[in-house]
């Protein structure tokens, strides 16, 4: 298969709040050694709720992917909230009235939540931020497209992972951590770590959907 | 008694707290503990701040360069075994032992760099150092050279003396002040006066008691010990001039300050007495560090005596002089080997204790009750819980003020809003931004028809939400202008102000912005006014225990047993720079010399002190750093026009302090002293 139906899919934005739920801890413990420790924390409080909200109803993906950004946006507040909340408001948008998730169709979700995120963060690649993840990880897919969903899928998995570990070895120069210079260097950045998850979180329960 | 602490230096270049004792030498340090001490080598890493490894090649090199030698005790160890011995017994400060035999140059003038390395080692800015005169004291001048320190003033302890000695109280104290760069105040009388009358009315001179005045509020004294034989000191400045007299003196043993004490150190009153002016010996004891430099035999019942008196808690002297003053005291020289107890370490916390219910929960808990407390001074809005409205302030014409930022600031925002502050605040999740709605909704309620100012820390989610709110309320009518504060001067470096964190100097801000728009300014007016406070505004803070997030309930970062960091944020962010924990008037000094170096301000200007608590650090040691910032400024001749005191921009449970000057204006200092009534800040 090389596609998925988009209606009757809120379980996907449940299994990736099941995901975030469950690296509360860890999120916070890389947040905590660069940054106030509280990524975990509000990432799980934002994704369990809005699962509180989606568990047991049939709706379509975009509208699941609107009642998070709705949450992330209006409870959760500090950075993440605006952020991520454009994020999937601007996935939705993309899917709104498209029966199938098939490659084209989550290149434009892709890409959407990539323009959400730079319409309200200012960060690029290299400043130590989700961009490290999420630019890569768009470009990778895109790339892979001609390959196959699948295939494309998994080649935006390995992009995830790489951006992710080379906020490693970066100075962050935006946001808290911005503020320790040499010292953000070695520690992992929280929202590149969350970022992946969500991504391959979807790109696992989409592979699952297809099989 | 409190456990004595290893010394600390002033200079923060060398952070390592290594005993005066063992002068500049590491290795020597390392040897003793190793071999006298017998304490592991990895006692010593802990203690030295090394790795076991550079202990092991510390001792390595003490033993080829020759520092421990098994066959012979070495001059070195016998001083450093005497001065442990004289600073137990006599309960000191500090000691420091020198050669009595050493290079070519004469006893007086090693003693002198001696003292000087000592000098160094203490004076900080700020200080009055009151200094006596002699030959020694003139060699501690002549050897030091520390022109870093700001604001330093140099006081004679006494009057002047013949000229016919080069050594007189003038010289000594005007050679010190040019070492220090210091500004030198000389006392303005003869030491001995011709009679008692004399120096009654002397003392009435304003000139004079000015300076008297000055000399009373020393920190320090740097001062010589006189024997009392014919050549000493005492004799040739002209202070026993007649056998008559010196019959009045024959229970004295020696000579401070130009006084005379007995064998017990007890003061000998003699027809001298009424006739000289300087500090005098009970004046003298008050006096925190009272610095003595002296050695040669002959002065060993002259400095034993004012050893016991207690004149002394500083000693530099010389290894013969030392002996013979501990065994004029019974002293036993046996060698040490038993290791001192250290202070226990400090047990590190895994799970830190908190008053909560739900950690979920506390924000609003905590809200509910600030509103229960408070109920006469704010509310929150009926459809926005997390937006609180001030019951007294918002009205038709006035620009309203709408603050904000995470919870765990505690009083801050709610705090600040009130008659003559903020005229609501948005409150967000533990450390993040409130979403948009609650300031939103904030500024429809409190809005009334002149505008909005928005004012918040630069952090960059509250950028993002409180723009948004701004956009919308702009759609909808309201003109709204927002003030993105950034006092915190750690946070980045001056060339990218605008980068920097808004922290504890919010107060200040939000309490400038509160006045104006009080007295009906209009928003541009407003938004300049407070652009400008936030502009003089400066901060800097420092942890000594990292806070805990109320979900893991575990420190939000690591800090060492003996470690403090500068420049934290307000939300547990980790410092810019970690060093070895300091006093509290070493700690005040850092934060201020910060402060006050982009301060840049000038003589007579004003300035209002914010000394906050980061959390859990109590009042007693907030009231000991404004103490000395305020010594510091007084000093510079900065006026203090207002202190605050106190929690008034935490984060939850941190142990440190942050300090915030606000450089005034004289529209500011009028802004600042303006009435205002709130749950944290309330002024008549």
């Amino acid at each position: 298969m090389t596609a998925i139906q988009t209606a009757n899919q809120a379980s996907i934005v449940e299994e990736l709040a099941e995901v975030i739920v469950a690296n509360k801890a860890y999120l916070s413990e890389i947040d905590g050694k660069i940054g106030d420790g509280d990524h975990g924390i509000n990432m799980a409080k934002g994704f369990g709720r809005a699962a509180e909200r989606i568990h047991g109803k049939e709706m379509t993906l975009d509208a699941a992917l609107l009642v998070l950004s709705d949450v992330l946006m209006s409870e959760i507040g500090g950075s993440m909230g605006p952020l991520y909340g454009l994020m999937f408001e601007d996935m939705a948008g993309a899917l709104a009235g498209r029966d199938t998730l098939d490659a084209a169709a989550f290149s434009a979700m892709l890409n959407a939540g990539l323009e959400g995120v730079r319409g309200v963060g200012s960060a690029e690649v290299g400043d130590k931020t989700l961009m490290d993840t999420l630019v890569p990880a768009v470009g990778a897919f895109d790339a892979a497209q001609d390959q196959g969903f699948a295939a494309a899928l998994q080649a935006m998995v390995a992009a995830a992972e790489a951006g992710r570990d080379s906020t490693l070895d970066l100075v962050a120069r935006i946001g808290r951590a911005s503020r320790l210079g040499e010292r953000s260097r070695g520690v992992l950045d929280a929202g590149a770590t969350s970022c992946c998850l969500i991504l391959t979180t979807l790109a696992g329960s989409i592979q699952r959907r297809m099989a | 008694m409190a456990p004595r602490q290893p010394h600390k230096t002033a200079d923060a270049d060398t952070l390592t707290p290594m005993p005066l004792r063992y002068g500049d030498d590491p290795l020597l340090w390392a040897a003793w503990l190793y071999y006298e001490e017998g304490l592991t080598q990895s006692d010593i890493a802990e203690k030295m701040g090394l790795s076991r490894a550079s202990v092991n090649a510390y001792l390595a090199d003490a033993r080829t360069r020759g520092i421990v030698n098994i066959e012979i005790a070495p001059e070195k160890f016998r001083a450093l075994s005497i001065a442990q011995a004289l600073r137990d017994h006599f309960n000191l400060q500090d000691c420091l032992i020198i050669p009595t035999e050493g290079d070519e140059r004469p006893l007086i003038a090693r003693l002198g760099a001696a003292g000087a390395q000592v000098l160094r080692r203490f004076v900080k800015s700020g200080d009055t150092l009151a200094v006596t005169w002699g030959r020694t004291v003139l060699a501690l001048a002549e050897a030091l050279d520390h022109p870093g320190l700001q604001d330093v003033r140099v006081v004679q302890a006494t009057g002047g003396t013949t000229a016919k000695i080069p050594w007189t109280p003038e010289a000594c104290a005007s050679r010190l002040a040019d070492a220090l760069k210091a500004r030198s105040i000389p006392i303005s009388a003869p030491a001995i006066v011709t009679s008692a009358e004399m120096r009654a009315m002397l003392m009435q001179e304003p000139v004079l008691a000015e300076q008297l005045a000055i000399l009373a509020e020393a920190d320090r004294i740097v001062m010589g010990i006189s024997s009392l034989r014919p050549e000493s000191t005492i004799h040739s400045s002209g202070f026993l001039d007649g056998g008559v007299q010196h019959a009045h003196y024959q229970d004295a043993v020696g000579s401070i300050v130009g006084r005379f004490i007995g064998a017990r150190g007890e003061p000998v009153i003699g027809p001298m007495q009424e006739r000289t002016i300087g500090i005098e010996l009970e004046a003298l004891r008050r006096i925190p560090q009272r610095i003595a430099v002296a050695g040669g035999v002959d002065k060993v019942p002259a400095i034993l005596a004012a050893l016991r008196g207690g004149y002394v808690n500083v000693l530099v002297t010389d290894v013969v002089t030392g002996r013979g003053i501990l065994t004029a005291e019974g002293y036993r020289d046996t060698p040490r080997r038993s290791p001192p107890a250290d202070p226990a370490p400090l047990t590190a916390r895994s799970h830190v204790k908190k008053l909560i219910n739900a950690p979920q929960d506390a924000v609003d808990e905590a809200l509910r009750g600030a509103l229960l407390a408070h109920e006469d001074l704010i509310a929150a809005l009926p459809d926005s819980p997390r937006a609180i409205r001030a019951l007294d302030g918002p009205r038709p014409g006035k620009v309203g003020l709408v603050i904000g930022g995470g919870a765990g600031h505690e009083p801050g925002f709610w705090g600040y809003v009130g008659r003559g502050l903020a005229d609501a605040a948005a409150v967000g999740n533990l450390f993040a931004s409130p979403p948009p709605g609650p300031i939103l909704a904030a500024t429809q309620a409190v809005q009334g028809g002149a505008g909005v100012l928005y004012i918040y820390g630069n952090f960059s989610g509250d950028v993002m939400n409180f723009d948004m709110a701004a956009e919308i309320a702009n759609a909808e009518g309201i003109p709204v202008r927002s003030v993105v504060t950034t006092d915190d001067i750690a946070s980045s470096p001056i060339e990218s102000r605008a980068a920097r964190r808004g922290v504890a100097g919010n107060v200040f801000i939000f309490k400038i912005a509160g006045a104006a728009a009080d007295r009906m300014m209009p928003l541009e007016a407003c938004e300049a006014v407070v652009r400008r406070a936030n502009a003089r505004t400066y901060t800097m803070g420092l942890a000594l225990e990292p806070g805990s997030l109320l979900e893991t309930r575990r420190p939000s970062f690591d800090l060492g047993p003996h470690d403090m960091e500068l420049g934290v944020g307000v939300h547990g962010e980790p410092g810019v720079v970690r060093q070895k924990l300091a006093s509290a008037d070493e700690s005040a000094d850092l934060l201020l010399d910060r402060i006050l170096t982009e301060m840049a301000p000038q003589e007579g200007d004003r300035v209002a002190v914010l000394v906050n608590s980061l959390g859990s650090t109590p009042a007693m040691e907030l009231y000991i750093i404004l103490r000395r910032v305020r010594q510091r400024l007084k000093a510079r001749g900065i006026i203090v026009h207002k202190s605050l005191v106190g929690p008034y921009y935490t984060s939850l449970d941190m142990a440190g302090v942050s300090l915030s000057l606000l450089h005034l204006d004289a529209e500011l200092a009028t802004l600042l002293d303006a009435p205002c009534r709130s749950a944290a800040l309330t002024l008549p």
